[in-house]
């Protein structure tokens, strides 16, 4: 169904909804067809039984009418006894009399014959031959024939097996009556009145039951041997059981035995002369156990219901096309104003705000979504024009800041080397700002021709309020230490620290490492205003990076009158400071890890004979590969100051 | 951050913050103690023992609370610090202004 997702709603409409209607119409069809069918089924078999019956009870007739003849010869020599001139007389006469007979014959039992003393057979027998009757004597021993036995056997008279006629091309039977003489009280046989007859008449009116244009009977022996049947050269010639064993066909055996068993039935029956299909209908002749099947050719009968289904079909697709016709006109109008709207939004989607939306009479769902729709432009619209002026308010406020923190980073001393007149010493600083303005200082500067000053400070917060705070800071301190005529770095930080703290009501500080150093002698007093202590780099001895004695200060601005002191050490010839703010060791990467001091002592130890430069430089690397592209979230400020101890020329 | 309210045993109003407190969680901090100030509390101990970072913003809110609760005569203690945040208070000098104790106990026992 992956095609489906690219059509129309009207193609997916009437996709279902035609799918829906092909079933039902196919179920109507095949129900009706079905249906029909039984019910026609149906009828055919009682109309089939009927005319069968009838027609058996026909034949039944005629075969009944052809028994009283011999029946009433039989009685007539059991009860009259008449002379052998009287018999033939009476044979003759009848054969005469029913031209439907083609012989009658009287055959006695054998009497004893006093004078030869051995038994003595007697009949009489007359034919019609040429359309005149002549007697045709009965020159064989007729106790064994068929004819005469049975019917003595079985003690009741029968019907022969149909045989063809001497004079050829009819097909006759004959019925063979037992006649009895009383003797001493007690039936006795005596013999056989028999009568030939044709069956041409069975033809004519089997024949003549007319069953549509291809519909038939047959009618068959005791045996299964066919008496009539349209194809005249199975009569006499084939049994219905041997027509079944050229065809292999055990259906058409199973029904052989039902007929000859003298049973009724109704089956689907496929011809025997040729393969069309028929339904059949099958009964016995009570007379003498023939069979008659009648068949129906089903093509004919059902041809009336393929014509319905054929018309009923043709009505399904008509139907099926109108309602096609209906669904594709609905949905095409009720899709119209949504293709309308999408391509209404597609506009949309591409920026363009000022196309218009279609406007719908209708207040239905596709009405309400068009008005939906345009007020949600109308919003879009609003909101991008609030955008753009918010947009160019925070643009004008980012530059004005990134103009102060231009300002603020203009006051940092940046050119280096800054003293190339000054051999005694080496002297790095370098600020990496972070986006957000921050309140990192670092600032350094001769006092007199022997002593250097240098500070490292970071403020608290961000933003302009700590960029301006840490402008006062370095202007502040820069005036103090020229001020103060012992060079004096903690005289320096009180006069700082009561500066910042006099009118601080939301207590901004700063930290802050101040440095006074002797380039002649390597002699470093400093103190700390609670800044990170910074590292003296000693490239010479087993433990390179000392931290720096604390000198147990405060930041500034915080509390007034706070007496800082300061601490002495003496570097030698080779020997550096690092200072640095927090935002070294602070430094994040995306797991909210720090950088921490230990990283950054393991990362200075190598570092420690390097130039000044190359010293921060490659802490900067090595931070960032450390952050791994989380944004730098303070400023990192460091400083380096080596001893060189070299001499001024 | 979170700050919470963990009970007033005697006149100190015990309240114990967690997680990192910065720029923002700072002016949290600022608002709430104000709401206790403006309530009559005067005595307050915070629990630290579930902070685990604090920035230098952070040290300004508890500065200008301390500041604030000095000029009404109050108290502010800082109790149970983690390492790292102990370590801040130590190198900027604040722990000199600002009563630091080593666990809850030592805070109320003053």
């Amino acid at each position: 169904m992956i095609f489906l997702r690219h059509q129309g709603i009207a193609f997916k409409l009437s996709l279902w909804v035609l799918s829906g209607v092909t079933l039902v119409i196919a179920a109507i069809l095949t129900l009706n067809y079905h249906s029909t069918r039984r019910l026609m089924v149906e009828k055919i078999e009682d109309n089939a039984l009927n005319l069968a019956q009838s027609t058996a009870n026909r034949i039944n007739t005629l075969l009944k009418a052809a028994e009283k003849i011999p029946a009433g010869v039989a009685l007539t020599i059991a009860e009259l006894e008449p002379d052998d001139t009287e018999l033939k007389s009476l044979l003759a006469n009848l054969l005469e009399q029913n031209p439907e007979l083609f012989g009658i014959a009287a055959a006695f039992a054998p009497k004893p014959d006093s004078a030869a003393n051995n038994l003595k057979l007697y009949s009489r027998y007359f034919i019609r031959s040429y359309d005149r009757i002549k007697e045709s004597p009965i020159n064989y021993d007729y106790r064994s024939h068929d004819w005469y036995q049975i019917p003595k056997v079985l003690d009741q008279p029968i019907w022969s097996e149909p045989y063809f006629g001497e004079s050829g091309g009819i097909v006759m039977a004959s019925y063979s009556h037992p006649f009895y003489r009383e003797k001493e009280g007690s039936k006795k046989f005596a013999g056989i009145v028999c009568v030939d007859l044709s069956l041409n008449w069975l033809r004519n009116v089997v024949s003549s039951l007319k069953i549509g244009d291809t519909g038939y009977a047959f009618l068959i022996t005791r045996n299964g041997t066919f008496v009539t049947h349209p194809n005249l050269d199975l009569i006499m010639n084939e049994t219905i059981f041997s027509i079944a064993e050229a065809r292999n066909n055990p259906e058409i055996r199973k029904i052989g035995r039902h007929m000859i068993a003298g049973e009724k039935g109704f089956t689907a029956f496929t011809g025997l002369t040729n393969n069309q299909k028929y339904w059949m209908v099958y009964t016995p002749l009570p007379a003498n156990g023939w069979s008659l099947g009648v068949l129906f050719p089903q093509n004919e009968l059902m041809a009336d219901i393929h014509d319905l289904t054929k018309i009923m079909l043709g009505l399904g697709l008509g139907g099926f096309f109108l309602i096609m016709l209906v669904i594709l006109l609905i949905s095409g109008k009720i899709t119209k104003p949504l293709r309308a709207l999408a391509e209404s939004a597609d506009e949309i989607a591409t920026g363009d705000l000022e196309g218009a939306i279609p406007i719908l009479k209708s207040e239905d769902e596709v009405g309400r979504l068009a008005l939906s729709f345009a007020g949600m432009q109308q919003s879009l619209k609003e909101y991008i024009k609030n955008l753009t002026e918010t947009t160019a308010v925070k643009e004008r406020i980012e530059s004005e800041l990134n103009i102060a923190r231009d300002i603020q980073m203009g006051i940092l001393p940046k050119i280096f080397p800054a003293f190339p007149y000054l051999p005694e010493f080496d002297l790095y600083a370098t600020i990496k700002p972070a986006r957000e303005v921050g309140g990192d200082l670092y600032d350094f500067f001769m006092i007199d021709d022997q002593h250097l000053c240098f500070t490292v400070g970071d403020v608290s917060g961000k933003g302009v309020p700590a960029a301006l705070f840490m402008a006062i800071t370095q202007t502040l301190i820069k005036t103090q230490v020229k001020a103060q005529p012992k060079r004096s770095s903690t005289a320096t930080l009180h006069q700082v620290n009561n500066d910042l703290a006099r009118d601080n009501p939301s207590m901004m500080f700063v930290t802050l490492f101040i440095g006074i150093f002797n380039i002649v002698t390597g002699e470093l007093e400093y103190c700390n205003g609670g800044h990170n202590p910074p590292y003296r780099l000693s490239p010479h001895k087993t433990d390179p990076v000392q931290v720096l004695p604390t000198t147990d200060g405060i930041a500034l601005g915080v509390m007034e009158d706070f007496t800082f002191t300061a601490k002495r050490i003496t570097l030698t010839p080779g020997e550096a400071l690092f200072v640095f703010t927090d935002g070294v060791t602070e430094a994040m990467n995306k797991r909210d890890e720090l950088f921490t001091e230990e990283r950054l002592e393991k990362i200075l130890a190598p570092l420690t004979k390097q130039p000044v430069q190359e010293i921060t430089d490659q802490l900067i690397q090595e931070i960032e590969i450390f952050a791994d592209g989380a944004p730098q979230a303070d400023d990192i400020t460091m400083l380096v100051l080596r001893y060189s101890g070299k001499e001024a020329k | 951050m979170e700050i919470k309210e963990l009970k007033s045993e005697g006149e100190a109003l015990v309240a114990t913050l967690s997680g990192r407190m910065d720029a923002m969680t700072g002016g949290e901090f600022t608002d709430q103690m104000g709401i206790w100030i403006e309530a009559g509390l005067e005595n307050f101990i915070i629990d630290c023992s579930k902070l685990d970072y604090i920035s230098s913003a952070g040290l300004r809110a508890i500065l200008m609370a301390a500041k604030r609760i000095k000029s009404l005569n109050g108290s502010l203690q800082l109790a149970a610090l983690q390492e790292s945040v102990n370590n801040v208070f130590s190198i900027s000098g604040f722990d000199k202004i600002i009563p630091i104790k080593e666990t809850l106990e030592d805070a109320l026992n003053q």
